[in-house]
């Protein structure tokens, strides 16, 4: 490929062109306000030269490697008056000044619009990022993935209320193709009773949702993408309480409280519950408890979808320490419990099914910037989840949706009898070293070590040898990666990483070759792949960034899809990774009208072309799933979103998503000629959708610092069909999404207290995101918090 | 995916007695639409597209399977998915989901003046694996293959697409053995229903392995209270039928014929010592005829049966795995016809090379039933499909109706004014 050619001779170049050592000094700072407050995302510039900084959440700033002599620093933020001072810099010598900003009034209305905020910095990265400042969201009902599914090129598709399953997509990608990370670190073997499903938003602080190309710090084999939820708190005491009640009988708490003393030491604890009833209205074909004859749409309510879960993250540590800047000792305490209400059609339906789950996870973090020299950073961490999941499916009946049954004599069960336990057994470690070889350059490697060691039982059936047989894997991905800063406007990052897993696992045979006798043979396999990508950004102008970025990137195949989980997916040990070339191509681009009216506008081009997608598919007596490398699939697909906001009073935004999926599987197995489906657009798929928000901001109202804020967003997703488009008349599809959700958030005390009220599904419309499975009918909610910090 | 070749009723109605049909033409339950029974006959071919996900089956309709083609590109009902099975009963059409042990939605279908499929009931059945026309209804069968221990027998009346009556089946009593009795199909032989069953261990990771593979096992059925009368037992064969697959067949004299592949298996491996062969029960007996073996492995010169089609005058079409290919699960991709009352066996000819036939429907087949006919769905390495007659009295087979753009899983036909 011409481009990946010109960017290596590029590097090569750069590389080339490494600065000569030279004694330089360094400054260093903290920014503050009038009133005191620390001022973060304040621009710190050595005038005449490429060097400028953003101050960090404590407005500090560090200058380093700077040629001795007398150099004007200036410091500006919009909203304050920019200063400037003179400042003389010394060889080896690291010297403070400190700025105090005075707002200018006029500018002072369009902070909150245009103000860099870190989750903004964060999409000034050149890889293809949209980050969400999910501070903004505390004072909603929202969990992580509703809150995700306001970004472009993201679709979120849920089967039911409160804790239900959903299928996350990004471009195109879905379900494990897309890797999940919590400060950095992977979630894969988090459980079900930690998951963005039922995560509150009050836990992240933003979420960022790489797209396509995914960094190596973010160490991990993602096909199309990686979402990190970063947890971080600005304060060092803090105390962030909210409680909410809603429809279907639905309570929501989190408290996210921390104390770090004078003396470093830290305690920190996040602790949220979930639990709703789900009794949502739905309109749905009767069937017959004995003549299985359908009385036709029935609105009834759910009855057999309760979902709660409670989770306690407790971190307790050192930080600022000579030894350590963190280091952390945690641990993630939780449990579910979720009703099963429905199968993959609405027509199916359960009465005492359910499934449960529990996560007790160690984990230790260590962080340490300049270690033993400077520029070296190093960051570990590690945790071991001992959690349990259950499914439990023993009561012998038959249901439906009148809340009816039938008792069956015996030993049965409503789909599969199973009590089936099993503890995964999962071992991660991750660390990340980088560093800053010179002021334009750093270095950084990044390995994430996996384990897995799969064990179970079933007290319905204690003896069977299967689960006694070795389920055992290893996962390790290692990233090098090379940033080369050639200036404030223009920055690369090349990466390569080096995948690896092996398995170990038990497979049966026939020792003698008599026939009952049966033993178990330990087999091993593993496989090793190399991928690696490029993003460059480029600023224009100031206000005009464009990215490009590209990665050839590998996902590796999951326990359960070579194992199989023992209940409905058999295992297929010959599964081999899932790759991927993906291509990004973006700007975006800010501008106002006399400072008053600000727009910003934002647009991406990209290409995935996929091979050897894990599908599912029947196994040869058609009783389980099995996954196999099916599928070859391109997608074409842009993505667009313009916002407009108008002093501190109102902003509007809308972002659209188009996503061409094309099955690019020429030839099936077995088959000689091209596919009649070969170039058909990929089957239920959600291949157009947007959002758009409106919100108002009364300032004041009620008293001075309360502000009255009112919101509106809405959903649009186009119809789309359930099997291939391109065959068959009378066609099943997945009808047009409109959803509106209102709200209403009034704040006082400038933010100590908090009560909003939200409304989703205004209309009452029937909503489907899957094929026969209705989603939430409309709902109430209300939320009380409450938030010091300092 | 099976047989309809066994649906003497519907067979009936197209090739020997339009008569029988006629006396069908009342009593309808209201409002389910009404079957224009007639003299007119519309196949219906359910096919499904290769692809590797979201696939779903489609219903095409040809009037005759000799010539023409049939294409599933922007023609055909669309289906809830695939792996669907397809049964007819009463000049209906039913569309039977497989559901992965939930229950769901079946479509019933007749053919209306136009000539066109029309709609005109859907209700809710469980997931099955055995489904039979018996008297005026179909019986389909829930079978579980670990976990629960009743098989649940459900009598699904065909004219008023409702469940009229269900029965359970204690299958690890009825094995008696410490496995399971896994039932491979169900057959009407005059008033009873016989289910010939496999001893299955049902029991992860060798569900469907057994201690027990050389014998053979039916299941007498009264109906329609579906109480299990007598099992009768053979260890001449290992079981009767496969998985999901029908290993009955009765002919005109009223005496039934059952196919053994002998392919038990204990930890996925071929276990039965017993030859692939055709055993007989006698018209009025519940007894395996002592007397009767026609041991078709022998007569083929090593090859396994796998299913088989009765196309009338004890001729039948089987499908044949060599030993190389034998198992389970395996469809034969070669057909030969054999004569059960003189036991001759004769390879068909004029079929494309075993190397060029990717599948092979050798389940849900066709024939009028006269003595020689039947339709088989063949699909070629090249993607096409083509629905092949086999004259069973001179061994050969034609090229007939191609079917564009998918796989051929049934072929069906039912009648119209």
């Amino acid at each position: 490929m011409p481009l990946r050619k010109l960017l290596y001779t590029g590097l090569v170049c750069m590389l080339s062109y490494l600065a000569h050592a030279q004694s330089t000094g360094a400054l260093r700072g903290r920014i503050v306000s009038e009133e005191g407050d620390q001022l973060m995302g304040v621009t710190v510039m050595l005038a005449g030269t490429s060097k400028g900084i953003n101050t960090d959440e404590s407005g500090n700033f560090q200058l380093d490697n700077l040629s001795p002599g007398t150099h004007t620093l200036t410091a500006s933020f919009v909203g304050y008056q920019t200063q400037q001072k003179t400042v003389t810099v010394k060889s080896g010598e690291t010297l403070r000044h400190n700025f105090r900003l005075v707002s200018s009034t006029q500018q002072l209305e369009t902070v909150s619009v245009i103000g860099r905020s870190e989750a903004k910095e964060v999409c000034r990265q050149a890889f293809n990022v949209t980050a969400i400042d999910a501070t903004k969201l505390h004072n909603s009902t929202l969990d992580l993935s509703h809150a995700l599914d306001r970004v472009s090129g993201v679709r979120v598709r849920e089967s039911g209320g409160v804790g239900s399953n959903f299928n996350f997509s990004l471009n195109g990608f879905t379900g494990r193709q897309v890797k999940f990370f919590i400060d950095g670190i992977p979630m894969d073997n988090f459980g079900s009773s930690f998951q963005l499903n039922n995560i509150p938003i009050n836990l992240a602080e933003r979420v960022e949702v790489y797209k396509g190309v995914v960094p190596i710090w973010l160490g991990s084999d993602a096909l199309g993408g990686a979402v990190n939820i970063v947890t971080g708190n600005r304060q060092r005491n803090y105390l962030d309480a909210s409680y909410s009640y809603g429809s279907f009988n639905t309570h929501r708490t989190a408290v996210n409280a921390g104390v770090t003393t004078k003396s470093g030491f830290t305690v920190q604890l996040n602790a949220f519950q979930n639990y709703s009833n789900n009794n949502y209205w739905v309109t749905v074909d009767v069937a017959d408890i004995n003549t299985g004859e359908y009385f036709r749409n029935q609105r009834v309510r759910r009855f057999h979808d309760t979902y709660r879960n409670e989770t306690i993250v407790a971190t307790v540590g050192v930080v600022g320490k000579r030894f350590a800047d963190k280091l952390l000792f945690g641990i993630t305490l939780g449990q579910n419990r979720a009703e099963i209400q429905t199968g993959a059609r609405m027509v199916s339906v359960f009465g005492d099914w359910y499934r449960r789950g529990n996560i007790v996870m160690p984990s230790v973090r260590y962080q340490k910037d300049n270690l033993l020299i400077k520029g070296l950073n190093v960051r570990l961490t590690g945790n071991f989840n001992l959690g349990q999941e259950q499914n439990v499916d023993t009561v012998y009946r038959r249901y439906n949706w009148f809340q009816q049954y039938k008792q069956y004599p015996g030993k049965g069960s409503e789909r599969e009898r199973s009590l089936y336990k099993f503890r995964n057994n999962n071992g991660l470690v991750t660390a990340n070293v980088s560093y800053q070889i010179s002021e334009k350059q750093a270095l950084s490697i990044n390995n994430v070590f996996n384990t897995f060691n799969r064990t179970g039982s079933d007290e319905l059936n204690p003896t069977s040898a299967n689960y006694e047989q070795p389920r055992v894997n290893t996962k390790n991905v290692l990233g090098i990666g090379y940033k080369y800063d050639y200036s404030e406007r223009w920055n690369t990052s090349l990466f390569i990483k080096h995948f690896s897993q092996n398995n170990k696992y038990g497979i049966t045979y026939n020792p003698s070759g008599t026939y009952g006798d049966v033993a178990y043979m330990t087999q091993k396999n593993g496989f090793n792949q190399l991928g690696y990508g490029i993003a460059t950004s480029f600023f224009l102008q100031k206000n005009l960034q464009l990215k490009a970025s590209f990665e050839k990137s590998y996902r590796l195949p999951e326990t359960d899809e070579l194992y199989g989980d023992l209940l409905n997916l058999e295992g297929n040990i010959n599964l081999k990774p899932e790759t991927s070339r993906n291509y990004n191509l973006g700007f975006s681009y800010l501008t106002n009208l006399a400072k008053v009216h600000r727009f910003s506008f934002a647009g991406n081009v990209l290409y995935r072309d996929a091979q050897g997608f894990i599908r599912p598919r029947l196994n040869n007596n058609q009783t389980k799933q099995v996954m196999d490398n099916l599928a070859d699939v391109t997608n074409l697909g842009f993505d667009g979103e313009i916002r407009y906001s108008y002093r501190q009073f109102l902003t509007v935004g809308t972002n659209l998503t188009y996503q061409n999926l094309r099955n690019n599987t020429r030839y099936e197995d077995g088959y000689t000629t091209e596919s009649p489906l070969f170039r058909d657009r990929i089957p239920n798929m959600p291949f157009l959708f947007g959002n758009a928000d409106a919100s108002l901001f009364l300032r004041n109202v009620g008293g001075q610092g309360n502000t009255l804020s009112v919101g509106y967003n809405l959903l649009y997703v186009h119809a789309y069909y359930l099997y291939w488009p391109s065959l068959g008349q009378d066609k099943l599809d997945i009808p047009e999404q409109l959803a509106h959700d209102v709200n209403l958030v009034y704040a006082l005390a400038g933010g100590k207290y908090n009560i909003g009220f939200e409304c989703k599904n205004v209309l009452d419309s029937k909503l489907y995101d899957n094929f026969s499975l209705q989603k939430p009918s409309r709902g109430f909610y209300v939320k009380l918090r409450y938030f010091v910090g300092k | 995916m099976f047989n309809t070749n066994k649906y003497v009723l519907t067979v009936l109605a197209i090739g020997l007695s339009l008569t029988a049909c006629k006396k069908e033409e009342s009593e309808l339950n209201p409002g389910t639409g009404t079957p224009t029974d007639g003299s007119k006959v519309k196949f219906i071919i359910s096919a499904t597209p290769v692809g590797s996900q979201g696939v779903a089956d489609y219903l095409l309709t040809a009037d005759t399977l000799t010539k023409g083609t049939v294409s599933t590109k922007g023609s055909g009902i669309e289906q809830d998915g695939t792996y669907r099975y397809y049964v007819t009963h009463k000049n209906r059409f039913f569309s039977l989901l497989y559901g992965q042990g939930n229950p769901g939605a079946v479509t019933t279908y007749v053919v209306n003046s136009a000539g066109k499929l029309e709609k005109v009931s859907d209700f809710q059945a469980e997931t099955v694996q055995v489904f039979a026309p018996m008297k005026d209804d179909v019986v389909t069968v829930k079978v579980p293959r670990s976990g629960n221990e009743s098989a649940s027998f459900y009598r699904i009346q065909a004219e008023s697409s409702k469940i009229v009556g269900e029965a359970q089946v204690n299958i690890v009593q009825l094995a008696g053995n410490g496995e399971r009795a896994h039932f491979t199909w169900a057959t009407q032989v005059g008033d009873k229903l016989f289910a010939p069953y496999m001893s299955i261990k049902g029991v992860a990771p060798d569900g469907f392995g057994t201690s027990y593979p050389d014998s053979a096992w039916v299941a007498v059925l009264s109906y329609p209270d579906l109480k299990v009368e007598k099992v009768i037992k053979d260890n001449r064969t290992s079981f009767i039928g496969r998985y999901f697959t029908d290993g009955l067949a009765v002919d005109e004299q009223g005496d039934t014929y059952a196919f053994s592949s002998g392919v038990a298996t204990s930890s996925s491996k071929l276990t039965s010592t017993k030859p692939s062969a055709i055993t007989r029960i006698k018209s009025g007996t519940t007894e395996f005829d002592k007397t009767y073996l026609f041991n078709v492995e022998q007569a083929s010169g090593g090859y396994n049966l796998t299913t088989q089609l009765y196309v009338g005058q004890g001729n039948f079409i089987l499908t044949m795995t060599s030993a190389a290919e034998k198992g389970a699960y395996a469809v034969g991709k070669k057909l030969a016809v054999v004569n059960v009352y003189n036991q001759t066996f004769k390879w068909v000819d004029g079929l494309p090379a075993v190397s060029e036939i990717t599948q092979l429907a050798g389940r849900n087949n066709y024939s009028p039933k006269d003595g020689k006919t039947g339709f088989i769905g063949l699909t070629l390495t090249d993607g096409a499909s083509y629905i092949y007659q086999v004259d069973a009295s001179t061994a050969k087979a034609t090229r007939g109706l191609k079917v564009d753009g998918g796989t051929i899983q049934a072929i069906s036909t039912l009648t119209y004014k």
